[in-house]
């Protein structure tokens, strides 16, 4: 291969090697950041449904503790009616419990995501660092050399990440999930 | 008297809703950080079930089980993953490490009470 070409197929690698790189990574920042907007959403819906249903059923009942307050006696039919209002209320405050757990899922895909912009930042520093060692002047095979380490600095920077950014959040939504015992 | 339950977590929500639902069932809840302050918390008080998370700073759920096995006190505990992972490699790892169960987050209540009930009554 001639000098020339060897500088090209340096250039190429590297700029399609950063290009890629790069689109990898935001694309899987887009991804998690939808990720976290539906459990989120989710959650904020499930919640304000459950508190309202909490809060209606908790006034229903007051009409029954005032007239317990009041030193009457609730009828059969009231006993029945407030038993069958608190395991309601269990209900709601158990699926309000699911709900609130988008926090801890959340927090791990937003910290995955900071992980993901910390390292890409990294590696952008990386390549202006090499960059402003090349002068000018600089002759084609010390940029051919340039160049070569500079890919392999990447290189590991990109496995180095890659490394740190396991998914373990898969959930869309906060339905409870299985239980296996073994 | 009241089994005790040690519940490790990185996430204080978490923690602090398995707690709840836990202890409105009957029993003692003790919580721990990580898997370091599990372990630490583990030495001080047998307890009768382990509920831990994976993906903890310090020491993940895996290394916790795996040195928790390795103490005399703790061969016969129930140990139950609770974590965001539901891989099959993942569950095996567990159970290759000495995971009882394997619950997927998020949680329900009633649920996780009824899987408590059925390990350690």
């Amino acid at each position: 291969m001639t000098r020339k070409k060897i500088l090209g197929s340096h250039v190429k690698r590297l700029l399609s090697g950063v290009s890629d790189h790069g689109r990898k990574h935001l694309t899987e920042v887009e991804t998690d950041l939808l990720q976290t907007n539906l459990l989120l959403e989710e959650a904020i819906e499930k919640l304000s449904r459950n508190f309202m249903a909490i809060h209606d059923a908790v006034n229903s009942q007051q009409a029954t503790i005032k007239l317990l307050l009041d030193g009457g006696t609730p009828s059969d039919d009231e006993r029945a009616r407030l038993a069958t209002l608190d395991a309601q209320v269990a209900e709601y405050v158990n699926a309000a419990i699911t709900s609130m757990q988008f926090q801890d899922m959340t927090s791990q895909l937003i910290d995955r995501t900071l992980k993901r912009v910390t390292g890409l930042r990294e590696f952008l520093g990386t390549l202006g660092a090499h960059g402003a060692e090349m002068v000018p002047e600089s002759g084609n095979d010390e940029i051919v050399d340039l160049l070569g380490k500079v890919s392999m600095a990447l290189a590991i920077q990109s496995l180095e990440l890659r490394s740190v950014l396991r998914k373990a959040v898969s959930q869309k939504h906060l339905e409870s999930g299985d239980i296996e015992l073994f | 008297m009241a089994k005790t339950i040690l519940a490790v977590d990185d996430s204080s929500s978490l923690r602090q809703m398995v707690a709840f639902s836990l202890k409105a069932a009957g029993y003692q809840v003790v919580e721990a950080v990580d898997g370091q302050d599990g372990l630490e918390k583990a030495k001080l008080q047998t307890v009768d079930l382990v509920l831990t998370d994976q993906n903890m700073p310090r020491m993940d759920g895996l290394q916790l089980i795996a040195l928790l096995r390795e103490l005399p006190t703790y061969q016969k505990v129930p140990i139950l993953m609770l974590t965001t992972e539901s891989s099959d490699e993942m569950k095996a790892k567990g159970r290759a490490a000495g995971a009882n169960g394997w619950l997927v987050k998020p949680f329900d209540p009633q649920r996780l009470i009824e899987v408590v009930k059925k390990v350690i009554g």
